[in-house]
């Protein structure tokens, strides 16, 4: 196998060195980063806010993601809806997601929409409308997302029970999209202090991929985003979540045809060392049906219908979580005992060789086909320069992952997968009377 | 990155901001044994991305076996002349290459995506897998077993659920498109290893089999390979489509009600009869359906996320497949609000009909169908695989993307609003409704005077 690794790895690294991109730092400190990549006359256009549900507080959690939507209900020059009108009018469509860490805008256009793109997202930047009436409407909105993504969804549900009991202390611990008494009682007071403290341009990263030239987008910018002025960001988190001295458990009971199960392990910020080796060791477990847990869970003793396990991207130490369905009929505390076993295993033993080669092959095709579209492209360039703190950690990713040895993984294993750092999530299915 | 940049410049110039949009080149050639193969090169990345199509899909499954297709195409992997299910993912993963396997209406998809340099590998995989698939009776009852308890799992799932309960409502049992496309826990269970080698002589046929290739290749080196590896499908016969059965407009609404009774949210659709893929009104009804129900601005989510607050989202779809479909309203809101949701959904389909499009919305329509389309249809391998096999099944050609642009320019506001009110009507509706069924019963009553209930507990999808 080593062979074929190294001509991947050759590969790979040709690849990613040659993504070229180019920067601009705004005077009142906006960057701007710019991927040519002319295949398709069309233009995605991301900005990153550094701010999410870890910049809230009790009382009005939820509302970074509210925010999200505001966003789009009219600034000074284009009121109410006509961000989205002149949008889709003119070819292009757009989407939004809030995570604890980052707000994120993503704006897919013809290049022909470039120039009014700039217009309304200053627009919206700088002076966003705040009307009551849109308020309470919108309200409503996020209401219904949360019905839908929480309290009708057997998987939402229950995550939301497993990142409360995991964090005791850091904001991580509260539902990006709030609590539903929050949603129905923030003020606006609240919405405008928000909005002052998140969306300064020195909080943001402008990722633009496409059809279009560096030196028009430098252009652009300089009319339409520069003159907004900078004001402070947001205040530094300061709660850092203590360290977990024990196992906690919580179950959920309601109506629902299958179980379900959710592990959870604190693992360190993606910018910390460890990172990639976490990594790894996820792919060794989950990814594949070669994969361990896929092979003994799902495959040999049938215990559960799906396996998965993620990690997702964070500036404050975040999670390892591990998602799985018990067969029914199956008891999810065996479930749960084969699942332990397996990491008890990757935690006493280096991963042979091959295997992990296969690990690492898996993660870099996966990385090429990220960069596949050009939103694929300028999502990964915000990501890599907010979450690792620079955009061209991105052409180093095939390097680092080659670096990762069988040792790291044990290491990486035995310090975070243990019995004293896990909060485990159960939702065990209770029958419901047919209403009447 | 040189290479891209030197390829950019000449795509640029086939696809110029300008009127129209073509399908890179690509080349087409049938195997002495009926296999169809088309493949299209792109240099951007180093992945190939290969895919066999079957004829037949969901249509093909026999009305007491829904699922057959499906888990037919689960099994492939599973098991074959020369390696078992494990040695076959190992092999596959260690490629770091994809897998998938699924039916749609009217055809099965087999895709595997891999690095270019792994071709040989990839190919004897993905071949062995298609040809000379084992199906082990253990590998059989456990995906049989595992589809029956995802096909109850799905119920846990009330926004992904209401479209497996609309179908059977909707189209009736009699309707291919009137069983659960993957089966459901009663015809998973009637599903035994002799159908499953039955269906795989039959329908994995050279004359039912066409392969696509989209990625790095020289085609020089690809066509005899994959001459070389399809070459051992036997001819067989290519399968014969079901007869055109259109879903009728009842002469009154007919409404199923399923009862989900610790549901915070009802969840709805409406549906009404559509078109075929094929339809020479299918570029008017795109336009007037995106302005109703396909995109953020839409008069159904304008009317009752945007104005209302009354749902996260309002959609209309307009089902496209080998056979006629439908065209399905799909909503949620508060327990509460469900009649008030309701009837503002109506109240929009009532004012498509009566009033039309105006001649400014018809032209932000086509602006929007046109400036997406690229990123959609075009940019990828995978996408333009997808594309290509459109065209194989539905027996299309590449006017279909290289005049699309041209057809909708050429739609006037008379010919949208033509379709507008033919398409859109009020009367001889289908409604399904998950929800609270204690609290929305009496609301729901009033819009059928034939009214279905079921238990979401009750095993499938439709009423017995």
């Amino acid at each position: 196998m080593r062979t074929v690794t190294l001509w991947l790895l050759t590969a790979g690294l040709a690849f990613s060195q040659q993504l070229d991109v180019k920067t601009q730092t705004l005077a009142n400190g906006m960057k701007i980063l710019v991927h040519e990549d002319h295949d398709i006359p069309n233009v995605a256009m991301y900005l990153f806010f550094r701010i999410g549900s870890r910049n809230e507080h009790t009382g009005i959690t939820g509302i970074s993601h509210f925010f999200e939507h505001m966003m789009f209900n009219g600034a000074r020059k284009y009121g109410p809806r006509q961000f989205d009108i002149q949008m889709e009018k003119n070819g292009g469509s757009n989407n939004a997601y809030t995570s604890r860490d980052v707000t994120v805008y993503t704006d897919w256009f013809p290049r022909t929409a470039l120039e009014l793109m700039f217009d309304m997202e200053a627009d919206r930047i700088r002076d966003l409308s705040f009307d009551p009436k849109i308020i309470e409407s919108e309200r409503g909105v996020v209401a219904s997302e949360r019905r839908l993504s929480v309290e009708n969804s057997t998987s939402g549900a229950l995550s939301e029970q497993l990142n409360a009991a995991a964090y005791v202390a850091h904001p991580y611990g509260w539902p990006v999209i709030g609590w539903m008494s929050d949603i129905e009682s923030w003020t606006m007071d609240d919405l405008r202090n928000h909005f002052r403290m998140g969306y300064a341009p020195n909080n943001c990263v402008m990722v633009v991929a496409g059809d279009v030239t560096a030196g028009e987008v430098a252009g652009l910018a300089k009319k339409y985003l520069e003159p907004i002025p900078r004001h402070d960001p947001p205040p530094p988190v300061r709660t850092r979540e203590p360290e977990q001295q024990g196992e906690r458990r919580v179950v959920l009971r309601r109506p629902a045809q299958l179980p379900l199960q959710m592990i959870s392990f604190h693992v360190p910020q993606s910018g910390h060392p460890d990172h990639m080796a976490l990594e790894v060791l996820g792919a060794v477990l989950t990814q594949g049906r070669s994969s361990r847990l896929y092979r003994r869970l799902v495959d040999r003793d049938q215990l559960a219908l799906q396996v998965s396990q993620g990690m997702a991207l964070s500036l404050d130490p975040g999670q390892m979580v591990f998602r799985m369905q018990p067969r029914a009929g199956a008891d999810p505390a065996r479930a749960e005992q084969a699942l332990i076993e397996e990491l008890e295993r990757v935690r006493s033993a280096e991963v042979p060789a091959a295997e992990l080669q296969k690990a690492k092959t898996q993660l870099l095709t996966d990385f090429y086909r990220s960069l596949k579209t050009i939103a694929g492209k300028a999502n990964l360039l915000g990501q890599f320069e907010v979450f690792f703190g620079d955009y061209r950690k991105l052409n180093g990713y095939a390097a680092e992952l080659e670096k990762v040895t069988a040792a790291d993984v044990l290491r990486v294993a035995g310090q975070y997968l243990g019995e004293r750092n896990r909060t485990v999530a159960t939702l065990i299915p209770e029958a419901k009377e047919a209403s009447k | 990155m040189k290479l891209v940049t030197a390829l950019a410049a000449v795509l640029a110039l086939a696809f110029p901001v300008a009127a129209q949009v073509k399908l890179p080149p690509y080349t087409r050639q049938v195997l002495p044994n009926g296999v169809v193969v088309v493949m299209m090169p792109r240099a951007d990345l180093p992945l190939l991305t290969l895919r066999a199509v079957l004829r037949g899909g969901a249509e093909s499954d026999p009305p007491q076996l829904a699922g057959l297709s499906s888990v037919t195409a689960e099994l492939l992997r599973r098991g074959s002349a020369g390696r078992t299910a494990g040695e076959f993912s190992e092999a596959l993963d260690f490629l770091g290459a994809t897998w998938q396997a699924s039916s749609d209406d009217q055809s099965t998809e087999v895709g595997m995506e891999f690095l270019s340099k792994d071709l040989d590998r990839a190919l004897g995989l993905f071949a062995d897998a298609l040809l000379r698939p084992a199906f082990p009776e253990a590998e059989v009852r456990k995906v049989l077993a595992q589809r029956i308890d995802s096909s109850r799992a799905a119920k846990d799932n009330p926004a992904g659920a209401i479209g497996l309960y609309f179908r059977p409502f909707f189209y009736g049992a009699s309707h291919p498109y009137g069983r659960a496309a993957g089966g459901d826990e009663i015809s998973l269970a009637r599903i035994g290893r002799g159908d499953i080698l039955d269906y795989h002589r039959r329908m994995y046929a050279g004359r039912n089999l066409i392969l696509i290739a989209v990625g790095q290749f020289e085609a020089g080196a690809l066509a005899p390979r994959l001459a070389q590896a399809f070459s051992a499908a036997p001819a067989g016969e290519a399968y014969a489509w079901a007869p055109d059965v259109a879903p009728q407009r009842g002469s009154s609404a007919r409404l199923l009600l399923v009862d989900k009774p610790d549901a915070t949210q009802t969840y709805f659709q409406i549906g009404q009869p559509g078109i075929r893929r094929a339809s020479p009104d299918r570029i008017p009804l795109l336009l007037v359906n995106t302005l109703f129900g396909g995109r953020f601005t839409s008069m159904l989510n304008d009317a009752l996320r945007v104005t209302s607050g009354l749902t996260y989202g309002a959609n209309c779809r307009l089902e496209q497949s080998r056979l006629a479909g439908g065209i399905v309203i799909s909503t949620y809101t508060r327990t509460e609000a469900t009649e008030k949701a309701i009837d503002m959904a109506l109240d929009q389909l009532k004012r498509l009909g009566a009033q039309g499009v105006t001649a400014e919305q018809l032209a932000s329509a086509k602006a929007y169908v046109k400036g997406l389309y690229p990123t959609q249809r075009l940019e990828t391998a995978d996408q333009l695989a997808e594309t290509l096999k459109d065209l194989e099944v539905f027996g299309l050609g590449r006017d279909e993307v290289d005049k699309l642009f041209e057809r909708i320019d050429a739609v006037t506001l008379e010919t949208a609003n033509i379709a507008a009110r033919r398409y859109y009507q009020t009367s001889g509706l289908t409604f399904v409704l998950v929800g609270n069924a204690g609290k929305i019963r009496a609301a729901a009553g009033k819009y059928a005077p034939e009214m279905r209930e079921i238990a979401i507990t009750a095993p499938g999808f439709s009423v017995p």
